[in-house]
C-alpha cells in the first residue's frame, strides 16, 4: 500500500493513540477535522497525494466513531483519479462513508460505470467490489436499495446491464467474471428486477457451460438465488447442473487448485446440489438416472477419515447429497443406503459427525418409509441418549420421539423412563413430556399407559407437568375397565415411603374416585386408604390439599355402611380446614362437611365424575408448541400430526386448559354426576352458589368451559327460546349428533318431535349398575332417578325437572310393572311449573326373580307438542342382590350341596365381549355379585356369590363360577337363599366361557343365569365409545323366558 | 453537623483512582467503578454535579485535570460536601505551592493521606485551616541534618490553637518590617442579550490579605459600604461626604473578624492570622460598572459564508487598562476557512472549541477595538438544523478597577508596641462568565 510515505497520517494516528483520555482524543480529532476542512476548502492547492492523505484521515476518524459529514465529494472525486492508489482510496472510502447520501452515489455511478466498461481489469474489479460493498456493507444502503428509493434503484438498474455484460463476455478474465457474478447476485438480492427472466435464463445456462471452476462457483451462487425465486424459468439449467455434478464426481478436468483435500471443489458440489433442490422433481429419466449415479457415488465414496478438514468437506457434500436424495424421493434402496450411512455416522466417536448423523436421520423421518430401516439403529440411537454431549442427547431424543411407533413404543418408552432418572435437569421436562406422549399415542393397552405415567411421575415428579397427570386422570375416568387397575396401582405407589407431590395428587384423585372398586382387597378398605392418603397431607401444598379433601369426601361417601370412626376422623379434618386461610380449601371443607352431614341422600353428589369430553391431547399440543423452533423439528411435527390423526383411537379426551380451568377446579365443590338432578342437589348447588363460586345456573353456550359442563346440571335449564338447540350436560359425545338429527327426523313421527338428549339405552344400562342418575333428558325435561334398595324393597324417586321457562302441561306417568314386581307410583302432578322440579317417589317390591323390567310410560305437552316416551326403569334383577363374600370353606360345601339342574345350571356362553379377567370381576362386583378371588385354584376361573332377596324367597345365596376346563363338582344342598356363580374362561378365546349358576331356587337360577349371560354378551362398556350402537336390551334376547312375552311391560320393553 | 462524605476519591481524566480515602464503611470500595462507568464514560459528565447510582450519591467536581468525587450513602449535606472539597483543594494548594493537578497529587501521596486523615473524621469535616495544619503536619521534604536548630522553633501548643481565644494566631511573632497587603478581587458575571439589554449581572468579590505584623495587632478596615457609612454618620452625627456607597450582599467574614463589634459598630475589626488569608467575601447585584461593552453582528450569508463583526469598547477610566483580553466568538462546526481583520490584537480559529479566538494583550480604557471576520463553511452531507449561535465569551483582567465601585477608606493597625506599618492596597476585576448573546 502506498501509505508508507504518508507521514501526516501516521503522526495523526500516533497522536490519537497517545491520547490519555477521551477528551484529549476528541480535541485532537476536532483539530484535525478543522484542518481537513481548511485544506479541502482551498482545493486548488491539494495535490492527489494530499487529497488521498486527508481522505484516509477522514476514514480513520470515521472508524473511531466520530461523525464525518463532509469531504464525500473529495472521496468520490478520487474514484475518477487515473492512478490505482488514489482510485483504491476513493472506492474504499466511498463504500464506507457513503451510506445515506444518494446524491453523491449518483455522482459516483458514472465513474463506476466507466471503470466497469473500461478495459482495465484491476479497475473493473475495484468497481465491482465497490458495488458489492455499497450494497452489502451498509444496511442503511441496502434498505435504500431494497425499497423503492430512487437513488439506490437507479444505481442498481443503471449498472446491472454492464455487470451482466461483463459476466458473459468471453474476453474477460475469470477473475473479473467471478466478481461480476457475485456482484450481479448482490444486485439481484436487492432488486430482483435487475435480472430479466426471459433473456437471462439462456445466458445462465450458457454460463454453466463454463470450464473455469471459479466462475462456475460464483455463477452457481447466482443460480441458487435465481432458482429459489423462480425455478420455472431455469429448467434448462437442470441438465447442466447434473453435468457439472458428474464432472466433479468423476473428478474430470479439475485443476489442482480447486481440489480440496482430494475432493473436487466441495463448494461447487454443495451449491449445485442446493440448486437442484429448488427444482420440484426431475422428470427426465436419463437425467434422473445419471444424477442418482452421481449421488450414489457420493454416498459410497464418503467415509470418515482422520483429517478434520477433509471430513468437513466430504461431509458437507454428503449431507447436501442426503438432502437432495430426500428431496428427490429416491428409491427405497437408495434411502436405505442413506440410512445405513447415517447409521455408520451415529456410531462414530466424533461428536460433530454423530450430531449430524442424528439430525439427518430425524430429517429422514419425513420420508416415512425409511422408518423401518431407521429402526434397525434403535440400539445405537439409544446409546447416543447417554452421550456426554447434550446436543447429541437432544438430537437422539428427537429422533427417538420421531421414530417411535406401535411396534417399538414399549422399548423406547421404557428406555426413556430408564434414562429419565439419570438425565440432567435441563432435559427432564422435555423427556417426560415426550415419554408421556409416546406412551399415550402408542400404548398397546391402557394399563401399560397408566404404568408408564405413574412411573414417570415417580421418577421425575418435578418435571412432570400438570398436563401429563391430568391426562391420566382423563383416561382412567373415561375407561371404566381401567379404573380398578389404576386404583390398585395408585395404592401401591402410596406405600412408598417418599413420593412426589404429583403422585400424591394422582393417587388421591384416583383412589377417591375409584378406591371403592378395590374395597375387597387387603389393605384397601376405605379406612386404610384414607389413612395412607392422610399420611401425606402434612407435606403437601395447598392445591394438593384441596384434592385430598375431595378424596376424603369421596372415601366417606363410598364407605357404606358408614364407619362412624372414619366419619369422625374425616369430619375433624373438614372442621380443621373450615378456617383455612386458603379460600379454595376453606370452601371445600365447609361444603363437604355440610354435604356429608346430610347423609346418604346426598351421596350421589359425590358420585363418580362423568366422563370427559373427547378432545385432542393437550400434551401433543404442548409438544408442538415447544417444537416450533427449527425447520427439522417442524418436519417431525408434521409427522407427529399425521400420526396423531391416525392414532386418534387412543387420543380420547383432553381437558380444556385454554380457559385456565385446572382440574382442581373441576373437582371443586360437589361433583355432581351430570345426570342426577334432585332437589337436594339443587339446594346443595344453591348453597354453593351463595358462596359465589358456582354461578353456572344460567344456560350458557354449548361450548362453555368444562367447569360449566360439569356443574351446569345443577340447574334445570331450558333452551333460550322455543325448541332451539340446547346445551346438554350429557356425558356422551352424542349430544351434537342427536341435536342435529332433529332436523332430519321424518315428519311422520310426530309423537316424538322432541329428540332425547343422550342415548336412553345407555342411560338405562348405566343406571343398572348405579343407583342414581339421569334416566331421560330432552330439551324440555330431565328425568332423574335415585334409588335405594333394601333387601327386596326398593325406594325410587323420580325427579321430573322442567328445563324451560314455560310450564309443562298434561304430564302423565304410568308404570307398567312386570308380574314379579309390585310398584306404586305416587301422584304425578299434571303441570310442572317453569324451571321447577317435582319428585315422585316410587315403591318397588320384588315378588320373585325375573329379568323383566318395569316400563314408565311418560308423556307431557310442551306448547302444542305432545311428547310420549316409554322408559325402562332400572329395577332389574341385580338390584335385589346383596353382595356377600364367602370363604372357601363355605363356598365349596354349598357348591357341592347344590345338585344339577334345575338348581344348578351350566351353559357355555359364546360371543362374549372379550374382557380381561380383572375387568370381568369388576363387572360382576358392580352387579352386586361378589367375586371371591383366590377361591378357585385356577386363576382363569371366577367364583362369585351373592344373596338374592324377594318377597317369596327372602334371601338366597347364589353362587356363580366360571371355568376353563370342566371340573367335576359334587353338588350338595345349600341354603335356599344363596346363589353361587362360577365362570370359567378360556384364556385362549376370551369370547367364550362357561358359566355355572347355582341357587336354591330353580327360577332364580335360570333367571340369574340368563341375566348374567345378557350382561356378559352386551357388557355395557359400549358407552365408552360414543358412536357404538346402543347395546341391545337384555330383554330382547331370544332367550328370554316365555313368561316374559306375556308380560305387557316386558313386551313394551322389548319394543324399545 | 451532618455527614459530608463516606469516601473521597481523586480520579484523573481517564478515571484512574489517584488517591482515595474511605471514611465510613457504608459504601463499598468499588463504588468508584460505578462512577466511572455511569458518569465518566457517558456524555452526562459535567451536566449535573450530583448523581445517584444505586444507593449512593456521587458529588463530583473537576479541578484542573483531577476529578474529586465524594460518595455518600445516606442523606448528606451536599453544600457542606462541596465546601469541604473546595477548602481541601485550597489547603492542598497552599501545601503544594499553588499547583493542584495529577502530578502534584502523585508527588505528595503521603502528605495528602496525612491531611485527609486530619481534615475529616468519620465523614465529619474538621479543621481545614492551613495556618493551623501547617503547624503540625510538616512534610517539607527531608530536612537537612545540618539545620538542627530545632530549639528555635516554638513548641506548638495545640490546645491553645484549637480552643484559645485567638486560635488563628501565634504569639510572639516579630517582623523587622511590618507590612499589610490587601487585595480586593472581583469577578464580573454577565449575560447580555443580542439587543444589548442586561439579562443577568452580578459581581462576586473577596478581600484577600497578607499580613507580616509583629505581636498581636488589632486591625480595623473601613470600606465605602452602605451600612458602615451610615453607622459612622450616625455615630459622628455628620453627613457622609462621598456620595457613593455600595450595598454589599451576602457578606461572609473570616473567623478572625470580631462579629460582636461588627454587629454593634459595623466596623470590620480583627486580629489577623499570620500570612495569607481571605478576610471577607461579598456579592453585589446592583450598580455594577461593566468594564466592557461588546457589539456583535453576525450575518449568515447563504449556506457557506458567515460575516462576523465584533466591536469591543472599554468603559473604564482612560488611565486604566485591561490585560489578557480574550474574546471567543463561536462559529459553526463546519467552519473551513477564516479571514480576519482586527484593529488590535490577534485572532485565529480554534477548531477544538469551534470558536474564533481574539486576543488583545493590553486594552486601554475608553477605547474601542473591532474584529471583522469572514468565515467560509464546508458543505456537509447531513442537513443540520440551523446553527444555534452560542454566546460570545470574554476573559479579561482590569487592575485598579472595581466593578462594584468598592473602595478601602481606611485600614488602621493598632498594636501595643505602637510600631509603624506599611499598608498596600490593590484592586483587580476579572471576568467571571462574561457572555454576550449574538
Amino acid at each position: 500500500m502506498a501509505m508508507s510515505g504518508m507521514r501526516g497520517l501516521s503522526v495523526f494516528i500516533s497522536d490519537i493513540r497517545n491520547c490519555q483520555n477521551k477528551e484529549q482524543e476528541r480535541l485532537r480529532v476536532d483539530k484535525e477535522l478543522g484542518n481537513i476542512r481548511t485544506r479541502f476548502k482551498n482545493e486548488k492547492a491539494l495535490t492527489p497525494y494530499e487529497k488521498k492523505k486527508y481522505v484516509w484521515k477522514m476514514l480513520y476518524i470515521y472508524m473511531l466513531g466520530y461523525d464525518v459529514d463532509f469531504g464525500h465529494m473529495e472521496a468520490v472525486s478520487l474514484i475518477s483519479a487515473p492512478k490505482y492508489p488514489e482510485k483504491q482510496v476513493g472506492y474504499i472510502v466511498t463504500s464506507s462513508l457513503l451510506n445515506e447520501n444518494h446524491d453523491f452515489l449518483r455522482l459516483a455511478i458514472n465513474t463506476v460505470r466507466n471503470d466497469i466498461i473500461g478495459r482495465n481489469e484491476t479497475f473493473q474489479c475495484l468497481a465491482l467490489t465497490m458495488i458489492m460493498k455499497v450494497d452489502n456493507c451498509h444496511h442503511i444502503m441496502s434498505s435504500i436499495l431494497k425499497v423503492g428509493n430512487i437513488g439506490g434503484r437507479e444505481f442498481a438498474e443503471s449498472l446491472a446491464p454492464d455487470v451482466q455484460r461483463l459476466l458473459i463476455s468471453s474476453s474477460c478474465r475469470p477473475l473479473v467474471r467471478k466478481k461480476a457474478a457475485l456482484c450481479l447476485l448482490r444486485l439481484y438480492r436487492k432488486n430482483p428486477d435487475v435480472v430479466n427472466v426471459d433473456g437471462w435464463a439462456d445466458r445462465m445456462a450458457q454460463l454453466l457451460d463454463e470450464r473455469d471452476l471459479g466462475v462456475l462457483t460464483s455463477s452457481m451462487s447466482l443460480l441458487v438465488a435465481l432458482v429459489s425465486n423462480n425455478h420455472e424459468a431455469y429448467w434448462s439449467c437442470l441438465p447442466k447442473c447434473i453435468k457439472i455434478l458428474e464432472r466433479l464426481a468423476r473428478n474430470q478436468d479439475i485443476p489442482q487448485e480447486y481440489t480440496y483435500y482430494g475432493i473436487p471443489s466441495p463448494w461447487l458440489q454443495v451449491k449445485t446440489m442446493r440448486a437442484l433442490q429448488y427444482f420440484p422433481t426431475i422428470e427426465d429419466p436419463n437425467a434422473r438416472r445419471s444424477l442418482f449415479e452421481v449421488l450414489q457415488r457420493i454416498l459410497m465414496g464418503t467415509d470418515v477419515v482422520k483429517n478434520v478438514n477433509k471430513n468437513n468437506a466430504s461431509h458437507a457434500v454428503l449431507f447436501e447429497a442426503l438432502a437432495l436424495v430426500m428431496h428427490l424421493d429416491a428409491e427405497k434402496e437408495m434411502m436405505s443406503q442413506c440410512v445405513a450411512l447415517l447409521g455408520k455416522f451415529i456410531a462414530v466417536r466424533e461428536p460433530n459427525i454423530r450430531y449430524l448423523g442424528l439430525e439427518n436421520m430425524t430429517r429422514m423421518l419425513m420420508v416415512t418409509d425409511v422408518q423401518d430401516i431407521i429402526k434397525r439403529h434403535q440400539a445405537q440411537i439409544i446409546t447416543s441418549l447417554k452421550d456426554p454431549d447434550i446436543s447429541i442427547r437432544r438430537r437422539a431424543l428427537d429422533l427417538l420421539y420421531g421414530m417411535c411407533d406401535v411396534s417399538n413404543a414399549k422399548d423406547i418408552v421404557e428406555e426413556l423412563l430408564q434414562y429419565l432418572s439419570t438425565a440432567e435437569f435441563a432435559m427432564r421436562e422435555e423427556l417426560a413430556l415426550k415419554a408421556a406422549i409416546l406412551a399415550e399415542k402408542f400404548a398397546p393397552d391402557l394399563s401399560w399407559y397408566v404404568d408408564v405415567i405413574l412411573q414417570l411421575i415417580d421418577k421425575a415428579g418435578d418435571f412432570v407437568s400438570d398436563d401429563i397427570w391430568f391426562r391420566v386422570v382423563q383416561f382412567v375416568t373415561n375407561n371404566e375397565d381401567l379404573q380398578p387397575y389404576a386404583a390398585a396401582k395408585a395404592r401401591e405407589y402410596l406405600d412408598k415411603p417418599a413420593i412426589h407431590e404429583t403422585m400424591v395428587k394422582v393417587s388421591a384423585y384416583i383412589l377417591g374416585e375409584f378406591g371403592h372398586l378395590l374395597a375387597r382387597r387387603p389393605g384397601c378398605s376405605p379406612k386404610e386408604i384414607f389413612s395412607i392418603i392422610h399420611e401425606k397431607l402434612p407435606t403437601v401444598s395447598t392445591s394438593t390439599i384441596s384434592i385430598l379433601l375431595s378424596t376424603y369426601a369421596k372415601i366417606l361417601m363410598h364407605s357404606q355402611p358408614p364407619d362412624p370412626e372414619l366419619q369422625n376422623q374425616i369430619w375433624t379434618i373438614f372442621k380443621k380446614y373450615e378456617s383455612s386461610i386458603e379460600v379454595e380449601i376453606q370452601q371445600r371443607a365447609v361444603e363437604y362437611f355440610a354435604l356429608s352431614r346430610k347423609g346418604a341422600a346426598l351421596m350421589d353428589i359425590l358420585a363418580e365424575m362423568p366422563k370427559f369430553p373427547e378432545r385432542q391431547s393437550a400434551l401433543i399440543k404442548k409438544a408442538e408448541d415447544t417444537e416450533v423452533d427449527t425447520a427439522e423439528q417442524s418436519a417431525i411435527r408434521l409427522r407427529a400430526q399425521q400420526q396423531s390423526q391416525t392414532s386418534n383411537a387412543l387420543v380420547v379426551t383432553e381437558q380444556s386448559h385454554a380457559n385456565g380451568t385446572p382440574p382442581v377446579g373441576q373437582l371443586s365443590i360437589v361433583k355432581i354426576p351430570s345426570m342426577s338432578s334432585n332437589v337436594d342437589d339443587i339446594s346443595a348447588g344453591q348453597m354453593a352458589q351463595e358462596n359465589g363460586t358456582l354461578s353456572k345456573i344460567d344456560s350458557q353456550p354449548p361450548s362453555g368451559d368444562l367447569l360449566g359442563d360439569l356443574l351446569g346440571p345443577l340447574a334445570i335449564e331450558g333452551p333460550p327460546s322455543g325448541n332451539t338447540h340446547t346445551r346438554s350436560s350429557s356425558n356422551s359425545g352424542l349430544e351434537g349428533t342427536v341435536v342435529d338429527a332433529t332436523a332430519i327426523v321424518p315428519a311422520g313421527e310426530v309423537t316424538n318431535s322432541v329428540q332425547p338428549i343422550g342415548n336412553i339405552a345407555e342411560r338405562f344400562h348405566a343406571l343398572c349398575v348405579k343407583d342414581s342418575g339421569v334416566l331421560y333428558e330432552d330439551p324440555y325435561i330431565q328425568i332423574g332417578i335415585k334409588a335405594e334398595w333394601r333387601a327386596h324393597h326398593g325406594h325410587l324417586v323420580l325427579f321430573l325437572g322442567n328445563k324451560n321457562t314455560s310450564p309443562l302441561v298434561s304430564v302423565q306417568a304410568l308404570i307398567l310393572p312386570p308380574t314379579h314386581l309390585k310398584m306404586e307410583l305416587s301422584l304425578v302432578p299434571e303441570t310442572i311449573p317453569p324451571r321447577a322440579q317435582v319428585q315422585c317417589p316410587l315403591e318397588v317390591i320384588n315378588l320373585h326373580p325375573s329379568r323383566d323390567v318395569a316400563v314408565l310410560d311418560f308423556s307431557y305437552m310442551f306448547g302444542n307438542d305432545m311428547v310420549n316416551v316409554k322408559l325402562r326403569l332400572p329395577a332389574v334383577l341385580n338390584k335385589f342382590l346383596q353382595p356377600i363374600s364367602v370363604s372357601a370353606e363355605e363356598f365349596f360345601p354349598q357348591w357341592r350341596s347344590l345338585p344339577g339342574p334345575p338348581l344348578k345350571l351350566q351353559e357355555v356362553v359364546r360371543g362374549v365381549r372379550p374382557l380381561p379377567l380383572l375387568e370381568m370381576a369388576n363387572l360382576f362386583n358392580s352387579y352386586h355379585l361378589t367375586v371371591s378371588p383366590g377361591l378357585d385354584p385356577n386363576p382363569n376361573n371366577l367364583v362369585a356369590s351373592t344373596t338374592f332377596y324377594s318377597e317369596s324367597t327372602r334371601a338366597m345365596l347364589c353362587l356363580v363360577s366360571t371355568y376353563v376346563e370342566t371340573t367335576n363338582l359334587a353338588l350338595q344342598s345349600v341354603p335356599t337363599n344363596s346363589i353361587v356363580i362360577r365362570i370359567e374362561t378360556d384364556p385362549a378365546d376370551r369370547t367364550q366361557l362357561r358359566m355355572t349358576v347355582a341357587s336354591g331356587d330353580p327360577t332364580l337360577t335360570f333367571e340369574l343365569k340368563e341375566f348374567i349371560k345378557d350382561q356378559l354378551v352386551t357388557i355395557p362398556i359400549g358407552i365408552r365409545v360414543p358412536t357404538h350402537p346402543a347395546p341391545t336390551s337384555p330383554v330382547s334376547q331370544p332367550t328370554s323366558a316365555p313368561a316374559a312375552l306375556t308380560d305387557p311391560g316386558a313386551m313394551l320393553a322389548a319394543l324399545l | 453537623m451532618p455527614v459530608a462524605a463516606s469516601a473521597i476519591y481523586f480520579l484523573n481524566l481517564r478515571g484512574d483512582v489517584l488517591i482515595n480515602r474511605l471514611y465510613r464503611d457504608d459504601v463499598g470500595g468499588n463504588m468508584v467503578d460505578a462512577f466511572r462507568t455511569h458518569i465518566m464514560q457517558t456524555k452526562e459528565l459535567g451536566t449535573c454535579p450530583v448523581r445517584q447510582i444505586g444507593g449512593c450519591s456521587f458529588f463530583y467536581m473537576r479541578i484542573g485535570n483531577v476529578y474529586i468525587v465524594i460518595v455518600v450513602s445516606n442523606n448528606a449535606n451536599v453544600a457542606c460536601a462541596f465546601k469541604f472539597v473546595v477548602e481541601a483543594v485550597a489547603l492542598f494548594r497552599s501545601y503544594f505551592g499553588g499547583a493542584f493537578d495529577e502530578d502534584a497529587i502523585r508527588n505528595n501521596f503521603v502528605l495528602i493521606y496525612e491531611l485527609l486523615d486530619e481534615i475529616m473524621d468519620f465523614g465529619y469535616p474538621q479543621n481545614l485551616s492551613p495556618e493551623i495544619l501547617k503547624l503540625y503536619i510538616t512534610q517539607e521534604g527531608v530536612r537537612s541534618p545540618f539545620l538542627s536548630k530545632l530549639t528555635d522553633r516554638p513548641v506548638p501548643n495545640a490546645t491553645l490553637q484549637v480552643t484559645g481565644a485567638v486560635g488563628w494566631r501565634r504569639e510572639g511573632l516579630v517582623y523587622r518590617k511590618n507590612e499589610v497587603f490587601l487585595d480586593i478581587v472581583e469577578s464580573v458575571n454577565l449575560l447580555m442579550s443580542s439587543k444589548g439589554s442586561v439579562l443577568r449581572c452580578d459581581v462576586t468579590g473577596k478581600i484577600l490579605m497578607k499580613c507580616f505584623l509583629s505581636g498581636m495587632p488589632d486591625l480595623k478596615l473601613g470600606l465605602n459600604d452602605k451600612i458602615g457609612l451610615e453607622k459612622e454618620a450616625q455615630l459622628k452625627s455628620r453627613p457622609t461626604k462621598s456620595g457613593k456607597s455600595i450595598e454589599l450582599d451576602d457578606v461572609t467574614f473570616h473567623q478572625c473578624v470580631n462579629l460582636t463589634r461588627f454587629n454593634s459598630e459595623k466596623t470590620v475589626s480583627f486580629v489577623p492570622p499570620d500570612g495569607e488569608f481571605e478576610l471577607m467575601k461579598y456579592r453585589i447585584t446592583e450598580g455594577v460598572n461593566l468594564p466592557f461593552k461588546v457589539l456583535p453582528t453576525i450575518k449568515e450569508l447563504g449556506r457557506s459564508r458567515i460575516e462576523v463583526n465584533v466591536k469591543v469598547k472599554s468603559v473604564f477610566g482612560a488611565k486604566m487598562f485591561a490585560l489578557g483580553v480574550v474574546v471567543k466568538i463561536p462559529v459553526p462546526k463546519q467552519t473551513a476557512k477564516t479571514n480576519f481583520t482586527v484593529t488590535s490584537g490577534r485572532a485565529k480559529y480554534n477548531a477544538s472549541i469551534d470558536s474564533l479566538v481574539w486576543k488583545i494583550r493590553k486594552f486601554p480604557g475608553q477605547t474601542e477595538s473591532t474584529l471583522n471576520a469572514e468565515v467560509e463553511l464546508i458543505s456537509t452531507t447531513t442537513e443540520k438544523k440551523s446553527w444555534t449561535r452560542p454566546p460570545i465569551q470574554m476573559e479579561f483582567q482590569v487592575p485598579m478597577f472595581t466593578a462594584s465601585g468598592l473602595r478601602v477608606r481606611f485600614l488602621k493597625v493598632w498594636e501595643k508596641s505602637g510600631y509603624n506599618t506599611v499598608e498596600w492596597v490593590r484592586y483587580i476585576t476579572k471576568a467571571g462568565s462574561y457572555e454576550i448573546r449574538c
